[in-house]
C-alpha cells in the first residue's frame, strides 16, 4: 500500500476513531515521523522495561512513598525490583521490605506469621551474608587487601559454623 | 548411577502401587530451602553460586544419602530436557544458568535440586496416596540436611524463600491424579473451579503452564504460611478423596452406561500402541490414558499399570533420543516412539533398528 502523502511505500497503518467515525491512515515512516506519529531515528527501542517500571513507580510509589526507592544494603536489590522481578534478592529482604511485603503476604497467604516446622538456630548465619556482600562490594572497587582479608574471615567462620 | 544408566530403569513413583493407585499416580513433597548467608540464586554471582553448590553437596554426603549428583550446567540440553521429563528437575533449572545441579537416589524417590529458584528444593515422590508417610521421610531429611547447613529462617516468617509465595513453610504438597473419567463426562473444570475456591493450584503433569496431559492433574497447595505442614497436608487428604470419588463414579457411569462401547475404544487404544509404526507423542498420551484407564476397569488383563506409567515418560522425546544414542527430527521420534512402544507392548515383532 501507498504512503496517502507520498508515494513510498506505507509501514504505518493507523486506524483511530474520530468523532465517533473509523479513520484509517497508511503512511510511509518519513510522512509518519513528520506527523509526529513515530518519535525515534533510531532502531526502535521499545524500553518495555523501563517504561513498566515507570508506570509502576507512578501506581505503587504513591502508596508506598519511601519504600518504592528503598534498597537491600547486603545485596542492592532495590524494592522497584522486586515488584517487577518478582522475586527477593536475599533473606534480609524480609526485614527491608517488610513493609511492602506484609499486605502481599496477608493477600495471599491469608496469613503474616508463619506456624509449623522451626529451624535450628545458627546465629553465626546472618553475619556471614554480611561479610560476603562486604566482600562483593570490595572486589568491585578492586580492593583486593580488604577482600582478602573479609575471605579469611568468612573461611574462619565457616569452620566454626 | 550415570544419566544414561537412569535410561534402563524407572522411578519407584512408576511403579503403580499404594492406596488409590489406579487414579494417585504419586504423593509428592517438595521443600524450598536457602543458605542463611548467601544471596538468593537469582541475585548470586557464579562463585557464590558454586559456594552454595559445595556446601549443600558436602551436606548432602555426610546425610550418607545413597545419591548421584548431576552437574546440570555442564549438561547438554538433551540430557536436562531427559530429567525434566522424568520429572527429576524443573524447567526452571534446566534452563537457569550457573553452577546448578541435582541429586538423585537410584529410585529416584529424592531429588535435591540445587540453585534452582531456591538454594536447595528438596522433592520426595511415592506411588500411591501417601502424603503422610512421604512427609516423614522429607522431614527426616530436611533435618540430617540442616545438621551441615544453616538454613535462611525467621521466627516470625518461617523459612525464608526468593519467592515470597514460597515463604513459611516452603512446603508444597501434590498428588498427581489421573482422571481420564472425569476429563470425558467434561466435570473437569467444575472440579478445578472448586479446587481453586479452596486455594488448591491444579497443574498439568509438567507443572506450571504446562497443559494437561494424558489426563494428568497434578493438585496442590498454594498458601505456605500461616499453616504447619501438617494442616497443609489434611487439607489435601479431605479433598483428595472425593475428587477420587468423582472419578471413580464416572468410570462406573462409563462401564455401566455404555460398556461395548468403552470395551471398543480401549481395545482399538491397545491396538494401535501395539502396532502402529509412527506415531506422536500427543496421541500416544491420549490412547495411553485409554488403556491406563481399561486396565483399571479389568478390560485389559495383560499389561502392567507400571508398563503403561512408565511409558507415559518413557515416550517422550528425550528419553527416546537418549535410547537412541542420537538427536532425533520429528518425524524420526515418531518412528523410535512406534517401534519402542511395539517392543515394550510386545507385539512379537522384534524391534527393528533401521
Amino acid at each position: 500500500m501507498m504512503c496517502e502523502r507520498c508515494q513510498e511505500e506505507a509501514v504505518v497503518h493507523l486506524a483511530e476513531l474520530v468523532d465517533g467515525r473509523r479513520r484509517e491512515r497508511h503512511l510511509c515512516a518519513a510522512c509518519a515521523r513528520d506527523a509526529g506519529l513515530i518519535l525515534p531515528d533510531t532502531p526502535l527501542d521499545l524500553g518495555i522495561d523501563e517504561a513498566l517500571q515507570d508506570l509502576i513507580k507512578k501506581h505503587v510509589g504513591e502508596l508506598v512513598g519511601e519504600l518504592a526507592e528503598s534498597f537491600c544494603p547486603d545485596c542492592r536489590l532495590r524494592y522497584m525490583d522486586f515488584r517487577t522481578g518478582g522475586r527477593l534478592g536475599c533473606p534480609h529482604d524480609y526485614q527491608v521490605f517488610g513493609a511492602g511485603l506484609t499486605p502481599m503476604l496477608q493477600r495471599f497467604h491469608g496469613a503474616t506469621r508463619h506456624v509449623g516446622k522451626r529451624a535450628r538456630s545458627r546465629p553465626g548465619a546472618s553475619l556471614r551474608l554480611r561479610l560476603r556482600s562486604q566482600l562483593r562490594q570490595a572486589v568491585a572497587r578492586e580492593d583486593y587487601e580488604e577482600a582478602a582479608r573479609l575471605r579469611d574471615q568468612i573461611r574462619l567462620k565457616d569452620q566454626h559454623a | 548411577m550415570t544419566l544414561d544408566d537412569l535410561t534402563r530403569t524407572s522411578g519407584e513413583w512408576l511403579r503403580g502401587t499404594g492406596p488409590e493407585s489406579d487414579i494417585v499416580m504419586c504423593s509428592r513433597i517438595r521443600l524450598a530451602r536457602n543458605l542463611a548467608d548467601f544471596p538468593f540464586t537469582n541475585r548470586a554471582s557464579r562463585s557464590e553460586k558454586a559456594g552454595i553448590e559445595s556446601q549443600v553437596k558436602s551436606a548432602i554426603d555426610s546425610a550418607g544419602l545413597e545419591v548421584s549428583y548431576f552437574d546440570v550446567n555442564s549438561m547438554s540440553n538433551l540430557d536436562r530436557q531427559f530429567l525434566v521429563e522424568r520429572q527429576i528437575i524443573s524447567r526452571e533449572l534446566a534452563g537457569g544458568e550457573g553452577p546448578r545441579g541435582v541429586a538423585v537416589t537410584p529410585k529416584e524417590n529424592i531429588s535435591i535440586m540445587v540453585n534452582e529458584e531456591d538454594h536447595l528444593r528438596i522433592q520426595y515422590m511415592l506411588s500411591g496416596f501417601r502424603l503422610h508417610e512421604v512427609w516423614d521421610e522429607i522431614n527426616a531429611l530436611d533435618d540430617q540436611l540442616e545438621d551441615d547447613i544453616a538454613y535462611a529462617y525467621s521466627s516470625s516468617l518461617g523459612y525464608l524463600t526468593a519467592c515470597p509465595t514460597n515463604v513459611g513453610t516452603g512446603i508444597r504438597v501434590g498428588v498427581m491424579l489421573h482422571l481420564p473419567g472425569i476429563v470425558a463426562n467434561k466435570q473437569i473444570d467444575k472440579v478445578f473451579r472448586a479446587l481453586q475456591k479452596i486455594n488448591l493450584a491444579v497443574r498439568g503433569l509438567y507443572g506450571e503452564g504446562s497443559q494437561a496431559f494424558g489426563d494428568f492433574y497434578q493438585i496442590s497447595n498454594q498458601q505456605t504460611l500461616g499453616k504447619s505442614e501438617e494442616e497443609i497436608i489434611k487439607m489435601l487428604t479431605d479433598v483428595v478423596p472425593q475428587v477420587l470419588q468423582f472419578e471413580r463414579s464416572a468410570r462406573q457411569d462409563l462401564i455401566t452406561g455404555r460398556r461395548q462401547h468403552l470395551h471398543d475404544q480401549v481395545s482399538r487404544a491397545y491396538g494401535i500402541l501395539k502396532t502402529a509404526q509412527t506415531i506422536s507423542s500427543e496421541e500416544t498420551m491420549l490412547l495411553l490414558s485409554s488403556v491406563r484407564m481399561g486396565i483399571n476397569l479389568g478390560l485389559i488383563d495383560d499389561l502392567a499399570i507400571s508398563t503403561v506409567n512408565e511409558l507415559f515418560i518413557q515416550t517422550q522425546p528425550a528419553f527416546l533420543q537418549k535410547l537412541r544414542g542420537s538427536e532425533l527430527g520429528v518425524e524420526e521420534r515418531n518412528v523410535a516412539r512406534a517401534s519402542y512402544l511395539r517392543s515394550r507392548l510386545s507385539n512379537g515383532r522384534p524391534v527393528e533398528d533401521d
